[in-house]
């Protein structure tokens, strides 16, 4: 993309913290947290953490389709409190989550409690420290808290979507200050996600995904065909997003659970098929109405829908993701989509 | 112009703002529409449809 003509503003804030704070509070450019000043200086340190110039014009960030520069990503990476190897990563979040597929402009103006959760696969995960073991979608790890706040920054400061105005949430989720984790590569019987949608072991990517929130399963199954039919069971309710418009619906499988799933002979597309299949929900436990928008959605794909339709979760069993992180532990998390997106992965780029 | 649901008046003046159209005409119908059956939606377009009309009109 071509640069844009515009700079930052350079705008005349309080020296004193809290009422720095305060005065970004005021214009609504933070979160609610407080925010680490943007200074100059700061700001200038945040882009020596690429070779990319400050108006470089990255994307466009809807709702307001804002000009997410270098600088401008850099500004909310500083204030969110990023270290500045993570430049690179936000870079490649926001050219990901202006990709038309992702569909951010329904993603941020929806009333639907949606949060974009960026997943980091290869070598810049253990690089960043980016967490994708034990507590990794919690509290206390640098790079997932401060990542993903900084692409909520990046969403509501340059892409315009502030809370109750353009972000029409009807509830919103605690995902939406951050969402952030690594995969866990190293106890995966798998190949990871991004070796999956066709980068190489070596290259790093950030995918992001349009996440409805997390939901925990905790169970003791403790051979395949139990746990994928807990697992099964527990994607399929009526009110979700993703059987009435055949969503993109994910998984994180504790390392415990998708090693079970392994010594079941299973690869991690046999589990996605068996899910597929085994989470079928008869479309008689939807409400009229949503039966009614199920019907027009995916009529042309389904044909006929009645109250005896059995309907999947994705439209394909590849739709559903799966990837596995976390620590010990009897537990994995489903994570319900938004529907009407699908995740993209970029490569994050050499600074 | 553009139609738009009462929940979505916000959004939409910002975003008509945003991208340089801050005087884009909005018809506006009720919210929900999402859940509305096809009878329904057809009653609620005949009686915005002459409201659409006017708004398309305009220059």
């Amino acid at each position: 993309m071509n640069s844009s003509l515009t700079r930052a503003a350079l705008v005349e804030a309080p020296d004193d913290l809290d009422e720095l704070i305060e005065f970004f509070h005021a214009r609504r450019w933070s979160d609610g947290l407080p925010i680490v000043p943007p200074t100059r200086e700061r700001v200038a340190r945040m882009l020596s953490g690429t070779t990319k110039k400050p108006d470089d014009v990255i994307a466009k960030i809807a709702p307001g389709f804002g000009e997410a520069t270098v600088e401008r990503i850099a500004i909310n990476a500083v204030m969110a409190g990023c270290r500045v190897d993570y430049l690179p990563l936000l870079i490649a979040a926001s050219q990901a989550m202006s990709d038309p597929q992702f569909n951010l402009q329904g993603i941020q103006a929806t009333t639907n409690p949606v949060a974009v959760w960026l997943l980091v696969n290869g070598p810049i995960a253990e690089q960043l420290g980016v967490n994708g073991g034990m507590n990794c979608l919690g509290q206390g790890t640098v790079a997932n808290a401060t990542l993903g706040r900084a692409l909520r920054l990046i969403m509501q400061n340059i892409g315009g979507a502030l809370p109750g105005d353009m972000d029409r949430a009807t509830h919103g989720q605690p995902g939406k200050f951050s969402f952030c984790c690594a995969e866990n590569e190293a106890q995966s019987p798998w190949e990871a996600l991004h070796i999956e949608r066709g980068f190489t072991r070596e290259q790093s990517t950030v995918t992001v995904i349009a996440a409805a929130g997390t939901h925990n399963l905790n169970t003791h199954a403790d051979n395949a065909d139990e746990l994928i039919k807990v697992i099964a069971d527990t994607m399929a309710f009526p009110a979700s997003n993703d059987y009435w418009i055949g969503g993109e619906p994910w998984l994180v499988l504790g390392p415990q659970h998708a090693a079970i799933l392994a010594a079941g002979g299973l690869g991690k597309f046999d589990v996605k098929r068996r899910l597929w299949e085994e989470s079928k929900l008869s479309a008689g436990r939807l409400c009229a109405k949503e039966l009614s928008r199920t019907q027009s959605a995916r009529g042309a794909a389904l044909g006929t829908i009645t109250s005896e339709t059995m309907l999947t979760v994705a439209q394909k069993a590849e739709d559903i993701g799966i990837v596995v992180a976390g620590g010990p532990g009897t537990h994995t998390v489903y994570v319900a989509s938004f529907g009407d997106a699908r995740a993209v992965t970029k490569v994050i780029g050499l600074v | 112009m553009t139609v738009v649901s009462n929940a979505f008046i916000g959004l939409g003046k910002a975003q008509a703002r945003a991208l340089g159209h801050a005087a884009l005409p909005l018809a506006v119908i009720p919210h929900p529409f999402g859940s509305r059956s096809r009878d329904e939606v057809r009653a609620l377009a005949e009686q915005c449809v002459a409201e659409i009309a006017r708004l398309a009109a305009e220059k």
